[in-house]
């Protein structure tokens, strides 16, 4: 690690990101294999179908358990917004869409990431709904049953676009972003364009984490 | 070859229950232990090796009590819910425009069972699959009739090309007169097994007076599954102009940070 990086993220948090990150692919990937016939055939890297809705309806409950950590970890930094800072980002859509001369500062969290937050909560709940009725459907009504899978797919169709737009922006979309779920050190000017209010936060706290300094007091939950 | 159809007349039944055991000799579905529950209807139900049932019901008439005999079973519909929700190829269209199953492909899911209108498909927790009838594909294939049919006793049951079949529950439904009426070729796109009711469809048990497919398949099937490759796509493609037009949001002084992310 460099000398001069910020620590943005602790073992925790990325622990539990990834745990959910990690578990949705998966569910992404042997959903779409019973969703086309033609990709089916994931089921044959895993012994069959069969297995496959096994795996599924397994690592369903892996994704309940990160889902539960995650909520509980990120719901106040990323499930309320602050206003009326957020509505001005908002109205400028965070300077990512087209020129702006100033964009208003955001803590840890910005209102676009507030939003991706709320959207694979409220989504996740209902995958995690609809998917155990689907799973026991003769538990329950069949009229209620019967909507479950279109409602399931409907999650999907969200949480699917919007893991695209997740991807983009934490990699090429966003340089600088990525280090702060893989090790959790970022750049002091990355900070500064991302996360300004944040960073001047913690150092008037005195909070601030930072590479080859002595750590002044401990970060934490 | 053409499309074949099995007539149920159900006026000519007299619930001897020979297809019924048919059924079970042909496609090797040992009984399973029963009890009397005051009818005669038995086993109670379908279940995953009672393919066909005779249903027993009896119902008030002018003079006293009637009886009416239905033979239920899947009924083959051309436009399928079962098919259209089957994620591994098990249910399929046959090219007698019968819905065969391959129990094999079955991975258990059971959303085939919700998703039918006539509440056929009866799952097996023991082989974790799901059975129903297959209109004998096997002898239907070598031109022999369905087992049910090659039972029936009394002529309640025939089986032949579609048209043949559908020109003769015609003449016999208006023989008949009264309340009898056609039940089949006008839902579903047409369904391949065909009754010649005596009385309105509402009169009988477990069977639907207006099936289709139901309102929630066709939102999940033909709605939000493509839809849903349209919006990751659509994002996909939305990144890429958005990085090429606008660029990426980059720290304004690179003090420490070279290209870490990627681009």
């Amino acid at each position: 690690m460099k000398k001069g990086l910020i620590k943005a993220t602790d073992a925790f948090e990325r622990i539990v990101h990834w745990s959910l990150a990690v578990s949705c692919l998966i569910l992404c990937i042997t959903g779409l294999g019973m969703m086309f016939h033609s990709l089916n055939f994931i089921g044959t890297l895993m012994g069959g179908l069969k297995s496959l809705k096994y795996v599924h309806n397994f690592t369903g409950l892996f994704f309940i358990l990160a889902l539960i950590f995650t909520i509980r970890m990120w719901w106040k930094e990323a499930g309320i917004f602050s206003m009326p800072e957020d509505l001005e980002w908002m109205m400028c859509a965070g300077g990512y869409l087209w020129h702006v001369d100033k964009v208003p500062e955001v803590g840890k969290y910005n209102p676009g990431q507030k939003m991706f937050f709320l959207t694979v909560a409220f989504f996740g709940v209902i995958m995690v709904a609809t998917g155990l009725v689907m799973w026991f459907p003769f538990s329950f009504p069949v009229a209620l049953v019967r909507w479950m899978y279109p409602l399931h797919a409907l999650g999907f169709l969200v949480i699917f676009a919007f893991f695209f737009v997740h991807l983009y922006l934490g990699t090429i979309g966003s340089p600088g972003s990525l280090p702060a779920m893989l090790h959790g050190w970022v750049t002091r000017a990355w900070l500064k364009k991302q996360h300004a209010k944040w960073l001047r936060e913690m150092e008037e706290a005195g909070k601030l984490e930072v590479f080859g300094e002595e750590k002044k007091t401990a970060q934490g939950h | 070859m053409g499309e074949k159809v099995k007539l149920i007349d159900v006026a000519k039944c007299t619930g001897c229950r020979g297809c019924q055991l048919a059924c079970k000799q042909w496609n090797g579905l040992p009984a399973e232990q029963t009890f009397a529950a005051g009818t005669y209807q038995n086993p109670p139900d379908l279940q995953p090796n009672t393919w066909t049932l005779i249903r027993f019901q009896e119902v008030a008439a002018k003079h006293g009590v009637k009886w009416l005999f239905r033979k239920d079973g899947c009924m083959h519909c051309t436009n399928a819910a079962c098919v259209k929700v089957c994620p591994s190829g098990a249910l399929y269209y046959s090219d007698l425009g019968t819905v065969g199953i391959i129990h094999e492909r079955c991975i258990g899911c059971k959303e085939c069972v919700a998703a039918c209108p006539f509440e056929i498909p009866r799952y097996d927790s023991v082989t974790d699959r799901v059975y129903k009838c297959d209109l004998c594909l096997s002898r239907i294939q070598a031109d022999l009739s369905p087992a049910c049919v090659k039972a029936c006793p009394t002529g309640a049951l025939t089986f032949g090309d579609k048209e043949d079949m559908l020109k003769l529950a015609y003449k016999r439904a208006k023989e008949l007169g009264g309340d009898a009426n056609v039940y089949g070729d006008k839902f579903v796109d047409g369904t391949h097994v065909i009754y010649v009711l005596q009385e309105k469809p509402g009169v009988y048990d477990v069977l639907p007076v207006k099936p289709r497919v139901p309102l929630s398949v066709i939102a999940w099937k033909d709605l939000l599954k493509p839809l849903s490759l349209v919006a990751a796509g659509g994002v996909l493609a939305a990144s890429f102009l958005h990085y090429i037009i606008h660029g990426p949001k980059t720290p304004d002084e690179d003090d420490n940070h070279k290209t870490e992310g990627g681009a």
